[in-house]
């Protein structure tokens, strides 16, 4: 850590070394080639900031990379500020050989092979400001009602093929709410079972409850003669002005 | 399919349509109209192979009027060659109708047919996503002057720099597969392999796509040591029966190694930093640039910007190949031939054959005495044939030259090899070494050439020269 190995930008001289030391045979095939074409220079910092007037401070990071600024940032966060939701359409990022962006031409919105979206509003404004002299509001404006007005035409377009491929007998399955109303009718079916389940378990719990093995309650399982001599015996025991508030059998005939 | 075939049948019909023939159809009973609208169609038909046949060379086979099938045109007719050959003339007919859709990207091109380094551009890189770096946090400051800014949080690395680090690389592995250099392309990656492996069969090289074993250079023999080598001659045909031999050898060693993710692959190239062989790697912003000798600045993590960098690389060792193989049939060697081999019929060692050398281990005194007289009588023709002397680069434009110094170049050569060997055999067998000679020889292995004669003032002078030379580089 913290310190440089450089034996792989020494090849040469290491390899030289070892053929003048006798350690091998014959130099090795680069040997030559590494001499013609010797690797670039390395570890040298770039000065990235302009150098120090005299009299005024000293710049920070003056071997950092500097921030890459355009113009089109300030439009463009401030479009996507108004439709943050235009960010969560689908868009194809994918370069086919690097020169994608040089045949299009934003004196118009719509470009051939180029979606519509965000980014083109932002280079339509941009075109605009630079070259009708717009203001940065009434460029917006502009960019944004032609982008509005496409945006409507898409939405046409596309309801007019849907019903033309339906009066000519296309079927498109279910809709998204017919699916959802679907799910939503499975979930409360399965809930239920469920809970008819849960009922019957809790119903069965309960019998079980009142008939398992029951004790016999004291003097239940008297007969009638036993009972009398017991009440008789119990006679004495209870005061005359009935029972007592701790309570006790009810033994009153 | 419909509509095309009612256009081609009817769009001749309507074009020339007469005004009077609806009446007429209205006039006429049904069956007439569709008897003469059949005739019409046949017609039409042949009018139609007429006119293909004139536009085509094969014949279009002729509809029969009364069973309105194409005529049987015996055996061969339902053979594959002639459905091939109607299909090709369809195709040829009918082939450009429809829009013409754009050239797009197509992945798979970048490994069935890889970019040459002639076809580097900053679109091509820029295409490949080879700007984007690391989020800045990441980086490793040794990589400051391939950066070219901050962007979104990552640095964005300079395209120009890129590619004049691919190019140089490229050059150089051309160049040393020009020398007879073994490759080994390495991207360990997933998603790399078909890349590292087209780069490979390009260049004739080796390649690696799983884990790199640990020692595989530093400890070859115990890793590497059951793997089948071969000898091959100039023209990369295999010469057997030296197998016997080729067991006792050292395991292969690259000669340059191209690593497409050094991240993952520290041990190797570190391997390689201690056997003197150097590396070629892409450096994304938060690798090590002095872990590789020849750095090229790109993003490691777009499997597309790997596969071109890979691909161009592959084309350079091809390109290397090439030349090499060019050379070989002329007759020229370019690299030096693999030492210490014998050819299994001649145990003496000294007729050397076809791309064997002279072994050193096995020459005695005896055969140092033989040797130092061929040098004084300078007559080589026993030792090597011309073809079988490996040469650099500067001696091969001396032999290509139109001076018609052919001969000599070669006997020089020649003595040049002898007196290598001989002084080898003498350290071998713990001869002395003449110290005046001593330096004459070492002078003569690193390439010293002279058109003065040998210890003249101008020889000396040049001599100080080219010392002084290879003790800068």
């Amino acid at each position: 850590m913290g310190r440089y190995d450089f034996r792989a930008l020494r090849v040469r001289q290491s390899a030289k070394q070892l053929f003048d030391n006798r350690k091998i045979t014959a130099l090795p095939p680069w040997y030559e080639v590494v001499g013609n074409i010797p690797p670039a220079e390395t570890l040298v910092r770039p000065v990235m900031r302009t150098p120090r007037t005299k009299g005024t401070k000293k710049p920070s990071r003056m071997f950092q990379p500097m921030p890459i600024k355009y113009p089109e940032d300030k439009l463009r966060s401030e479009f996507f500020g108004d439709h943050p939701w235009e960010l969560a359409r689908p868009r194809i990022i994918l370069e086919d050989n690097g020169n994608d962006a040089k045949g299009w031409d934003w004196s118009r919105i719509v470009q051939p092979g180029k979606k519509l979206d965000g980014e083109s509003v932002v280079q339509r404004q941009l075109w605009l400001m630079q070259n009708d002299n717009l203001t940065k509001e009434a460029a917006y404006d502009q960019a944004r009602r032609e982008f509005y007005h496409h945006r409507h035409l898409e939405d046409v377009q596309r309801r007019v093929a849907k019903e033309e491929a339906l009066a000519t007998g296309a079927y498109f399955g279910k809709g998204v709410l017919e699916i959802g109303m679907e799910l939503e009718d499975q979930a409360y079916e399965n809930w239920k079972a469920w809970a008819q389940k849960q009922i019957d378990i809790e119903k069965q719990n309960r019998e079980q409850l009142y008939s398992g093995p029951v004790e016999k309650p004291d003097g239940a399982g008297l007969d009638d003669e036993e009972l009398d001599e017991a009440l008789d015996k119990m006679e004495d025991a209870i005061p005359a002005g009935g029972q007592g508030a701790i309570g006790g059998a009810a033994i009153h005939p | 399919m419909i509509i095309r075939q009612l256009v081609l049948r009817q769009g001749r019909r309507a074009a020339t349509v007469q005004s009077l023939r609806p009446l007429k159809r209205f006039l006429s009973s049904e069956v007439d109209s569709i008897e003469s609208s059949l005739q019409n169609s046949i017609k039409e038909t042949h009018s139609i192979e007429a006119y293909i046949n004139s536009q085509s060379s094969t014949l279009v086979p002729s509809i029969d009027p009364n069973t309105h099938a194409t005529a049987s045109t015996g055996p061969v007719s339902n053979s594959v060659v002639e459905d091939y050959q109607i299909y090709k003339q369809q195709k040829q007919l009918i082939g450009q109708l429809g829009s013409a859709i754009p050239a797009h990207y197509q992945p798979h091109t970048l490994l069935t047919n890889p970019p040459s380094p002639s076809d580097v551009t900053l679109e091509l890189l820029l295409a490949s996503e080879a700007h984007q770096g690391h989020a800045t946090s990441l980086w490793n400051p040794a990589n400051a002057r391939y950066i070219h800014g901050i962007r979104q949080g990552i640095h964005i690395i300079s395209l120009d720099v890129t590619a004049a680090h691919l190019r140089r690389a490229a050059r150089v592995v051309t160049e040393v597969t020009r020398r007879g250099g073994l490759v080994l392309f390495v991207g360990t990656r997933a998603g790399q392999d078909r890349a590292v492996v087209k780069a490979a069969q390009l260049a004739k090289g080796c390649h690696l796509f799983e884990r790199w074993i640990p020692g595989s250079i530093t400890n070859g023999q115990q890793i590497l040591g059951k793997c089948r080598t071969m000898v091959v001659n100039e023209k990369d045909e295999e010469i057997p029966g030296f197998e016997e031999q080729l067991y006792e050898r050292a395991v292969l060693k690259p000669d340059l190694v191209v690593c497409l993710n050094p991240m993952e692959n520290y041990v190797l190239l570190h391997e390689c930093g201690l056997n003197q062989i150097p590396t070629i790697g892409i450096i994304d912003t938060n690798a090590d640039p002095t872990w590789v000798t020849y750095p090229i600045p790109a993003n490691d993590d777009s499997l597309r910007c790997v596969q071109v960098i890979a691909g161009v690389l592959g084309r350079a060792g091809e390109q290397g190949q090439k030349l090499r193989l060019q050379a070989a049939e002329k007759g020229v060697i370019t690299y030096m031939p693999a030492k210490g081999l014998k050819f299994p019929d001649d145990k003496t060692a000294l007729a050397a054959g076809e791309e064997d050398d002279i072994d050193f281990e096995t020459l005695d005194v005896a055969a140092i005495d033989d040797l130092e007289r061929m040098l004084e009588t300078e007559d080589f023709s026993d030792v090597e044939d011309a073809d079988d002397v490996a040469i650099g680069e500067g001696q091969m434009d001396k032999l290509d030259g139109p001076d018609g110094d052919v001969p000599n170049t070669m006997k020089n050569m020649a003595r040049e090899d002898v007196q290598s060997t001989l002084e080898d055999a003498r350290v071998q067998n713990q001869l002395p070494i003449e110290d005046d000679e001593d330096q004459l020889q070492k002078l003569s292995r690193m390439g010293f050439q002279s058109s003065h004669p040998q210890g003249s003032a101008e020889w000396q002078e040049e001599m100080t020269k080219y010392l002084k030379g290879s003790e800068i580089s």
